[in-house]
């Protein structure tokens, strides 16, 4: 006979919600978009009534950020955030806009724009590719585009290092993210230069695709899905290769782990624990794998660490700043957890701009006051967001890392040859 | 990750052992699923305020030795549950939270709906009454927000004239509050503190100042000073009476602002707060845990000397019932539960419910029990304990800070 | 001021504000008789609201009780026509499975097309294309019409339809005894449960529509009627299961429907003889409950995991004919008793049996009969004329042709009081405010709920709104109720002891269930009302019975 009653949930756990209207303090869009109906009423709320029926979807959920953070305040561990997106895919009744195609195909827009990065970086810049961009495609000209890089990742790592990868014994493989790809080769290099001076060799998946966090915001599921699918596909086998896969993006990470499974509806329990960050990576070999850090003396940064939604969604923001905390010269300073406001594309929308700064604006005060030589963060989306409206400069913690690593002092201390 | 002390729970009684242990130098981290029970916090701590009950106690402390062995502050003792307690301004001053009331007399608070219930302490902008003294107000003005609903100025006047005060009612906006007002929901006194700040508060101050003249004093929801009481201290300087705050239903801004006040206090410290995780298993090596899995942190443990769990009652999910049990989630701990499922409520809703008194057994120093055998280095605090009925003796915020306390000072040394 | 009832004479008083004492005040007072309605507590308090709230295709009593089913499937169209808001075509499956074998079944389509009753029979695997929910080891299913009626929505509308067409409503009015001139009844003696206050009536005819109650009303009146209190428990999951009333395909048993109701859906019912002096005592067992459960996971498996809101019983008014103790072979059939005929006692009418789909039918019975008394000859149109917020005006078609345009609150009125909707005050952003968030009532809802659909107490406005109905049980929106309650009451103590009563009727359904989330809920609602609001029985009086409300 079935067993009555020992668990009390439904999908997302959306009855589980006891109706404290705790998730309505932590949102951030509440506080400053009133069209917004707010976590509780766009979630557990109104789930109940689009199960009645569809035609009580409101397609006010757009303005949702899917930061997750009512999803962590939840005391009843009901997943909000998922219940929102998920309505938004089924029962949203506008296909994506041109503009929203384009701002979550990453992979075809950054491959054209790597090609032509210096125009594309131009043009982007330019006042009236701006104001044509807002006027016509809807993306706000107030918003800085992320330059892109006139060399991929990819390129760089097949040209540079991949060969010399076969020396290391024990390897990772490496899931570099379009950012990384398109946008900042640099952190990639970070990466790769961090876990060779330790003695771990990186290796690309067979074939990456863009994790798809745009387009699930976008609601461009199929191509999400198909994605995806190809993403688990290359896991899989790097996993059957026994190679853990890391990510230097604590949303792509998050989106692989999470909300495949949640959203996608792909089941991906045979390979979600072989996915990491690379900062809990580095941390766990610190910790447990007797590897040992070595920096640099001359190395100097006040530094305050920025906990992207996705890190806080994960739980794993302890590991980045702890490593951080074991840089000699480094000052790591508290700042108060905010989202920043740009939650990937949301931002770039020319009708949630104004919301998007306003939602960051209190993170962005914190950070003007702290008197600060950098930000740190994992997500790439919250660095472009923060180096827009604070002028700050915003590193991952992998390339501070790479930065106040003394290499050679390292690699010695681990036991690595140079050759 | 190792700790020398590891807390599982972030309500208030987890957070302020937190407090206690990174003050003592212990590496502290505590694990917080989701946030507490503490949200819906009316401003004031009671201790003991009623006996058999019923009866209003008027001095909290003398009390204790009538309760039963089994209660916790008898395990603690009336001695050291007096001095542990004594420890409590002190810290919530350190958070910086301004509080009043005392230990040997309990005072009066102002509920929602207009009853006086005693209280030991009570923060400092809200309503707390001398018991037996006339109220210090001949005439009180009671200002809503123009459509909050969570606010019952009726309710309050006819509960303050049973005590001969005459009451005024009014209710005032400023255009900062337009925006709420747009969604049919977020009217909320938290979302309006996020508002209410800066000028803004001036704004309200001038329109309370029109519509309070003639009156000794405001009373008003709280609505202010979600983060801090800057805006409180704000509105008190540009009103031309005293005010005073009466907590509303959910959340409360006394409780969010109490929550993230002792959170930053601990973190201050040196703490590691560990939010939307919890404890899937621990391990455990003759009678002692050892390590504790996460959900979030996967395979990579947490480690630790000492434990303390306060992971609260049903509400906080440190206690779970399906159809035919009731059990404690993280480690099965051992319960004082007999009985199927007729046997935990009471068909009347007002009446004492045992599952009220549900929680697991501990011995005097509050180490839990697992299949009968003491855990050694794992304490147990606040409303995961059992023994009592904090609804009916008021004394839920006492018991939750002295088991705390005490669990601390033995961790501690 | 309208007229002091008890200084006018009617030609018909109706005791009873169920379905079918509402119904009958509206076909008495379309048909042009001075009518008042008198309910000892609240519309809908007795077995009206405490059943599935399906709307029979009359598929269930093809096998069993054909003359039923025919009646069933006609009182079904004309619902659809009459109470467009108080219905939902969700339409129905009868689905058999491995257990049932498939030979009831196939009778079954056959009854059902006698019977006049559409049946189609589809294949398992389109059974569970249309309806995910529902078993996939499933070996048979037939659609039938099946639907949904809210009950309360249904009452409210009868009574509307009554008092606009000139009827008197009185609610918590107890009849104590009948006027007597020789052997003709000419008027009830009333108590009031609000006040005590005594008062007469005066009316020509009587008609007793107090469903299982109204075997103690003939009492009063010295009439012995054989009243069969047959007990079902239902149980209320948190939010829809299933898209389409779900049956068993086999003889009529216990927990094999499962009927989907705005928001919730309500698996049921068992059926238990009770002794008649238990009537009013409506508590669901244990025993029930774990029936209800394990025979419903056979319906649909999700039962087994989805959070139960609160369980309830309500008591089948039959007039018993024989002994059989389950109380389901008896014909539900309509019985309507001249008692000058059968007891000699004139001016008064009983009409009983029967179901909550034909309440319709009943009240023309009664009307007829009373017409028949009073020498009226005025014709029933009550299956024609739509009940007001069924109504299909210009404006209202319009309205809903643009439903997708509303707010969530604005559509939820808007099924729940039709073309009434209009009605809600919304012309400030303080109105569209919500005071049960679970069920999307607005404070102007409940001022309309408290203006005009004759409500005193939270729980008149629960059955007026769903206000408290929701997840939350009342937790968010008990103290705002009483808020806005207490505003045109006056009594701010009696407001009190009314949210405190109120709290604990809600609790009386949730103990039954009182695991799980349930628990955390109500643990949460007590730490919220007893602790931080002080509410506790040193300051209130709670009602001692709280289903009686």
């Amino acid at each position: 006979m079935m067993t009555l009653q020992q668990q009390n949930i439904s999908d997302n756990n959306f009855e589980s919600c006891i109706k404290c209207t705790i998730c309505t303090v932590y949102c951030p869009v509440t506080a400053v978009n009133p069209d917004y109906p707010g976590p509780k009423q766009a979630g557990p709320d109104g789930e109940r009534y689009r199960l009645k029926k569809p035609l009580y979807y409101d397609e006010a959920l757009k303005y949702c950020l899917n930061c997750k953070r009512c999803e962590v305040a939840c005391p009843n561990d009901v997943r909000i955030g998922d219940i929102i997106q998920s309505a938004r895919i089924k029962y949203g009744r506008h296909s994506p806009s041109l503009r929203d195609s384009m701002l979550a195909d990453t992979d075809t827009v950054g491959t054209l724009a790597s090609a032509f990065a210096p125009i594309v970086n131009f043009t982007l810049g330019l006042k009236p590719v701006k104001l044509l961009m807002d006027t016509f495609l809807g993306i706000d000209d107030h918003r800085t585009f992320p330059k892109y890089s006139s060399i991929k990742f990819e390129t760089w790592y097949r040209k540079n290092v991949e060969k010399d990868q076969k020396k290391f014994q024990r390897k990772l493989a490496y899931f570099h993210g379009c950012y990384v790809n398109y946008n900042y080769p640099q952190l990639g290099i970070d990466f790769v230069k961090v876990f060779n001076s330790i003695g771990i060799g990186i290796e690309l998946l067979e074939k990456e695709k863009c994790c798809g966090v745009a387009k699930i915001a976008n609601r461009c599921i199929k191509d999400a899905t198909r994605d995806a699918e190809i993403n688990l596909h290359s896991i899989r086998e790097a996993v059957g290769n026994g190679r853990n896969v890391m990510l230097t993006s604590s949303t792509c990470c998050f989106t692989i782990r999470d909300e495949y499974p949640h959203i996608l509806k792909l089941d991906n329990k045979d390979v979600r624990d072989h996915i990491s960050l690379a900062t809990r990576e580095l941390y766990r070999l610190v910790d447990e794998g007797g590897v040992k850090l070595v920096f640099r003396k001359d190395f100097k940064k006040r530094v305050a660490y920025h906990v992207p939604c996705h890190m806080e969604k994960l739980g794993w923001s302890i590991y980045s700043t702890t490593l951080l905390k074991m840089i000699p010269g480094l000052e790591l300073v508290r700042i108060d957890p905010h989202c920043c406001g740009i939650a990937g594309t949301y931002g770039f929308k020319k009708e949630y701009y104004e919301y998007s700064q306003a939602i960051g604006e209190p993170l962005f005060k914190q950070l003007l006051a702290s008197n600060l030589d950098c930000v740190a963060t994992d997500c790439e989306t919250c660095k472009w967001q923060i180096e827009m409206s604070t002028g700050l400069p915003v590193e991952n913690p992998i390339s501070l890392i790479a930065q106040a690593l003394d290499v050679e002092a390292t690699m010695k201390a681990n036991g690595v040859s140079d050759n | 990750m190792k700790f020398d002390t590891i807390i599982i729970g972030g309500g208030l009684s987890g957070l302020v052992s937190a407090i206690e242990c990174a003050r003592a130098g212990h590496k502290t981290a505590v694990i917080s699923a989701g946030q507490s029970a503490l949200h819906f916090w009316s401003g004031s701590f009671e201790l003991l305020g009623h006996a058999d009950g019923k009866t209003v106690i008027d001095n909290p402390l003398g009390h204790i030795d009538r309760l039963a062995e089994t209660h916790p502050y008898r395990k603690i003792g009336y001695e050291r549950v007096s001095q542990l307690l004594s420890r409590v301004p002190e810290i919530l001053s350190d958070a910086g939270l301004k509080a009043v009331g005392s230990l040997e007399r309990n005072h009066l608070r102002l509920t929602p709906l207009g009853f006086l219930k005693p209280a030991w302490i009570t923060l400092g902008d809200y309503v707390a009454l001398e018991a037996g003294s006339p109220l210090p107000w001949k005439k009180v003005a009671l200002v809503n927000i123009y459509s909050y609903l969570d606010f019952y100025p009726r309710f309050l006047a006819h509960g303050l004239e049973k005590k001969g005060v005459e009451c005024t009612m009014a209710s005032v906006n400023i255009p900062e509050l337009d925006i709420l007002r747009k969604s049919t929901t977020e009217m909320r006194a938290t979302n309006m503190s996020r508002f209410l700040t800066d000028t803004a508060v001036d704004k309200l101050a001038a329109e309370i100042n029109k519509v309070a003249k003639g009156a000794d004093a405001v009373i008003m929801p709280a609505v202010l000073g979600i983060y801090n009481d800057t805006p409180v201290e704000r509105l008190r300087n540009k009103l031309d009476l005293p005010v005073w705050f009466v907590p509303t239903t959910p959340a409360s801004v006394p409780g969010v602002r109490c929550q993230l006040s002792l959170r930053d206090l601990f973190i201050r410290l040196g703490g590691e707060f560990i939010p939307g995780d919890s404890v899937r298993k621990g391990v455990f090596e003759k009678n002692r845990l050892r390590r504790v899995y996460t959900t979030n942190l996967g395979d990579m443990p947490l480690d630790a000397e000492h434990f303390i769990i306060s992971t609260g009652s049903f509400f906080g999910h440190g206690l779970i019932a399906d159809m035919e049990r009731i059990y404690e989630p993280v480690f099965g701990l051992d319960l004082n539960i007999s009985g199927g499922r007729t046997e935990w409520y009471n068909k009347d809703f007002y009446a004492s419910q045992p599952y009220m008194t549900y929680g697991v057994t501990t011995d005097e120093n509050l180490r839990p029990t697992l299949h009968g055998d003491i855990v050694e280095n794992l304490y147990a605090t606040g409303a995961l304990l059992s023994g009592f009925n904090a609804l009916k003796e008021g004394s839920g915020a006492g018991i939750t800070l002295a088991t705390a306390l005490h669990a601390a000072s033995k961790i501690t040394g | 001021m309208k007229d002091d009832p008890h200084t006018k004479e009617y030609d018909v008083i109706v005791i009873g504000g169920g379905a079918t004492g509402a119904g009958t005040a509206r076909d008495c007072a379309m048909r042009g008789l001075k009518t008042i309605l008198i309910e000892r507590l609240d519309f809908t308090a007795g077995a009206t609201g405490r059943n599935h709230g399906l709307l029979h295709s009359g598929a269930r009593y093809a096998h069993t009780d054909p003359e039923s089913a025919a009646e069933c499937i006609k009182e079904n169209i004309i619902l659809k026509k009459i109470a467009r808001h108080c219905i939902e075509e969700t339409g129905g499956l009868f689905v058999s499975l491995p257990e049932d074998g498939l030979d009831y079944h196939q009778a079954f389509i056959a009854d059902c097309l006698k019977a006049g009753i559409p049946a189609e029979e589809l294949d398992p695997a389109e059974a569970l294309r249309i309806e995910p929910s529902v078993n996939p080891d499933l070996i048979g299913a037939v659609k039938v019409p099946d639907g949904s009626v809210d009950p309360f929505r249904l009452t409210t509308a009868n009574v509307i339809a009554a008092r606009m067409n000139g009827a008197d409503i009185l609610t918590y009015q107890e009849v104590t005894g009948f006027i007597k001139s020789g052997s003709r009844i000419v008027g009830v003696t009333l108590r009031s449960h609000r006040d005590g206050h005594e008062r007469e009536v005066h009316g020509k005819v009587i008609i007793n529509a107090a469903g299982i109650w109204g075997h103690r009303l003939a009492e009063l009146a010295g009439i012995r009627l054989n009243m069969y209190p047959a007990k079902g428990s239902l149980l209320i999951f948190g939010h829809r299961i299933n898209k389409m009333v779900l049956n068993r395909c086999r003889k009529p048993g216990d927990a094999d429907i499962l009927v989907p109701g705005d928001t919730i859906c309500v698996i049921g019912t068992t059926s238990t003889r009770i002794p008649y002096d238990r009537i009013d005592d409506m508590e669901v067992t244990p025993e029930e409950v774990d029936l209800l459960l394990r025979e419903g996971v056979k319906l649909s498996p999700a039962m087994a995991w989805t959070r139960i809101l609160r369980a309830y019983a309500g008591v089948r008014p039959l007039v018993a004919s024989d002994d059989d103790p389950t109380g389901r072979s008896i014909s539900r059939g309509i019985v309507c008793i001249d008692h000058a005929k059968r007891d000699g006692v004139e001016g008064f009418i009983t009409i009983t049996g029967g179901k909550l789909m034909t309440y319709r039918l009943m009240a023309e019975e009664a009307t007829d009969m009373a017409c028949r008394k009073l020498g009226v000859n005025k014709e029933c149109h009550t299956a024609e004329i739509p009940l007001p917020g069924s109504e299909e005006t210009a404006d209202d078609k319009k309205r809903r042709s643009h439903i997708i345009e509303l707010s969530t609150e604005q559509k939820a009125a808007e099924e729940r009081h039709g073309s009434l909707t209009g009605k809600i005050v919304s012309d400030d952003d303080a109105a569209d405010a919500l005071v049960c968030e679970c069920e999307q009532v607005s404070v102007g809802e409940v001022n309309y709920a408290i203006d005009e659909l004759h409500v005193h107490n939270l729980v008149n406005l629960r059955r007026r709104t769903r206000l408290g109905m929701g997840t939350c049980q009342g937790e968010l929106c008990a103290c705002r109720g009483a808020g806005l309650l207490e505003r045109h009451d006056k009594c701010t103590q009696r407001s009190l002891d009314d949210l405190a009563s109120f709290l604990d009727e809600r609790w009386h359904g949730m103990y039954p269930v009182c695991w799980g989330e349930t628990l955390v809920e109500i643990q949460f609602t007590s730490w919220l009302y007893e602790g931080v609001c002080g509410l506790d029985t040193s300051e209130v009086k709670v009602n001692d019975n709280p289903t009686q409300h």
